[in-house]
């Protein structure tokens, strides 16, 4: 029998602003990863439109939005995906070394960056050597290293304990106190609660705002 | 960290594919360095025998073929004919048969052997002299006929200088009535022609006569022409043609092309299909496995995706990760490759009728050349699949499936 289409997202206007701490959350099916994903370029919406810093996404280039999430916005995934061959400082490194950052400025961001979630000490370990809560906060200097203004989290705690969560949430606290959007997606009602804004979400749509 | 860096590191990360991928590449290599040292092996060797003999030109009378010879009538005045043309600079007489050889005083069987007459004395390189002297320009009247024996055939039977041996030539098939001749053994060389299980004695063209008897004192198997360096052996064997109508006349290169045709085109055939074959494996591992990494690192190449990391980073950090591979286990191919050809040539070199010196497995640069070419080919092949699977993967999806599972 051949799959029928799917409407993931429907209806659903958003707007976000520099500085913005958005939380979004809603059952598991409702939308919410496939709206992040949208947010952060990775899809394109096959109806209505999607801008970013004024720029129509649907009429970007695969190159130019690759481009634009190198650059400008950070990703935070669940299963934090740092690379398992590669120290924790490399794994910081990898975005910039990507992005062109001359090296003398790649160190001292590198730096900066694994003081800022307090892993200084574990720049040359693995992720096989971290545990879940370093790990994730690597994933986080990782999502930072090229100073994105916008980051992006698909359910940051979801792999972590009750603690630990509340550690990443922090951190969430810090870099939003630093200027930068945040919208995380999370069943955590702890990290849910930290945001500006807080969206619902059922069935495809913002149900409640 | 640039994509050789990260496929040096994913590499090392996986050490049991690693090394899985470089043995098999290794020993793949290996065949298929093999396999392109056999291709051109035979024909590089048996050029380097053509031209040590130190004769550019052949002349074989047109019946029979350039391995069963038909004797030359008249080859004196042929060779004294050739010997008058501008574009050569030196002929030789040259008659082979078959002889048994024995030791006089001695209760053992006689050893078969090949009688080649000469009227020089030293065919440039068909033999050296490492013992002894050359055949001597002119014998003394009544003195035995002056031998050359092989090196081989000197250790067999313990021959020095100064001893005899007698010499009965045997005619195929037939028995010999052909009287046994005393001759004198002046010197002891080695052979270019040789092969493993024969035994060769060269005498002159007079002694060759002497052990014959009277009959067909003026004929010869082949004639051995030295071109002059200014006119060169197309030329030469083009003047030769024209002075008799039945014989054949080949230059060094077209020697070879005939051998390259004939005898050596089933090497060539076996190697082409056993290099295929090896590629072909070398690619279907190379493949396997690189498609195997990129399945177990789906996540990691979405998240990448995600990360802003384009299409042609992960395409180029597959293919450095392909070339690595195939290129560490290529290098390690060479020595393996080089001691196996040593191995495989010393038992085809011991087949019979096959020339001692004459070598199946020839190393030359451009033989790497290819073999690098070729394996580097193969290394991007193997590579394509796994990048389009990488390249094209649904980066939302992907990280969705991920969490799921």
């Amino acid at each position: 029998m051949p799959a029928g289409t799917v409407t993931a997202l429907g209806h659903v206007s958003i707007r976000i602003e520099a500085g913005d701490y958005v939380a979004i959350s809603g059952p598991s099916g409702c939308g919410k990863s496939t709206l992040l994903h949208l947010l952060g370029c990775v899809d394109r919406p096959s109806g209505g439109s999607l801008v970013f810093e004024g720029r129509d996404v649907a009429g970007l280039t695969e190159s130019e939005r690759s481009r634009i999430r190198l650059t400008r916005i950070g990703f935070v995934f669940q299963r934090f995906f740092l690379l398992p061959m590669l120290t924790a400082w490399e794994n910081v490194e990898l975005p910039q070394s990507e992005a062109g950052v001359p090296k003398g400025d790649r160190r001292a961001r590198t730096r900066e960056l694994l003081d800022y979630v307090g892993l200084a000490e574990r720049s040359g370990h693995r992720p096989s050597q971290l545990s879940g809560g370093e790990m994730q906060r690597v994933a986080i200097a990782r999502a930072l290293a090229n100073r994105p203004p916008l980051l992006l989290a698909d359910e940051p705690t979801g792999e972590l304990d009750e603690t630990t969560g509340e550690q990443i949430a922090d951190l969430f606290d810090r870099v939003h106190e630093g200027g930068t959007a945040i919208v995380v997606v999370t069943h955590n009602p702890v990290v849910a609660a930290r945001a500006g804004r807080r969206l619902a979400m059922k069935g495809g749509r913002v149900v409640d705002a | 960290m640039n994509a050789w860096a990260l496929a040096r590191r994913t590499v090392a990360h996986n050490p049991a594919r690693a090394v899985l991928a470089v043995t098999g590449v290794g020993v793949i290599g290996a065949l298929l360095f093999n396999m392109l040292l056999l291709s051109r092996g035979l024909l590089v060797s048996f050029r380097d025998l053509l031209d040590t003999a130190g004769y550019d030109v052949r002349v074989l009378a047109a019946q029979g073929s350039m391995v069963h010879r038909e004797p030359i009538a008249g080859a004196t005045a042929l060779a004294n004919a050739i010997g008058q043309l501008p574009a050569v600079e030196r002929v030789a007489l040259v008659r082979t048969d078959s002889a048994v050889a024995t030791v006089p005083g001695r209760q053992t069987r006689g050893v078969t052997v090949t009688l080649v007459g000469s009227t020089e004395n030293a065919i440039g390189g068909v033999w050296d002299i490492v013992k002894g002297s050359s055949l001597p320009l002119v014998s003394p009247a009544g003195s035995p006929p002056p031998l050359i024996v092989s090196t081989g055939m000197a250790s067999q039977l313990q021959l020095e200088p100064g001893a005899s041996l007698q010499i009965r030539v045997t005619l195929p098939g037939v028995a010999s009535a052909l009287p046994a001749i005393d001759c004198r053994i002046v010197g002891i060389g080695h052979f270019t022609f040789e092969s493993s299980d024969e035994y060769t004695v060269a005498t002159t063209m007079e002694g060759f006569a002497a052990v014959h008897g009277a009959e067909d004192r003026d004929s010869a198997d082949l004639v051995l022409v030295a071109s002059r360096s200014d006119a060169g052996p197309s030329a030469a064997a083009a003047a030769i043609a024209l002075l008799r109508t039945d014989l054949r006349v080949y230059s060094n290169d077209q020697v070879l092309e005939q051998f390259n045709q004939n005898a050596f085109s089933y090497f060539r055939q076996i190697s082409a299909i056993l290099s295929s074959m090896t590629l072909a494996f070398a690619f279907l591992l190379v493949a396997t496995l690189l498609t195997m990494s990129v399945n177990q690192r789906l996540g990691e190449v979405a998240a990448l995706r995600a990360l802003g990391f384009p299409r042609r980073r992960i395409a180029a950090n597959l293919l450095c990760e392909s070339a690595l591979l195939v290129g560490t286990g290529g290098i390690a191919a060479l020595p393996l490759g080089g001691v196996l050809a040593v191995a495989l040539d010393r038992i085809l070199r011991g087949m019979p009728g096959v020339p001692a010196r004459l070598h199946f497995f020839v190393f030359e640069p451009r033989t790497v050349l290819l073999y690098a070419a070729l394996l580097g080919a193969t290394g991007v092949l193997a590579a394509l699949y796994p990048i389009w699977l990488a390249a094209r993967l649904p980066i939302a999806a992907t990280l969705r499936r991920e969490i799921i599972s």
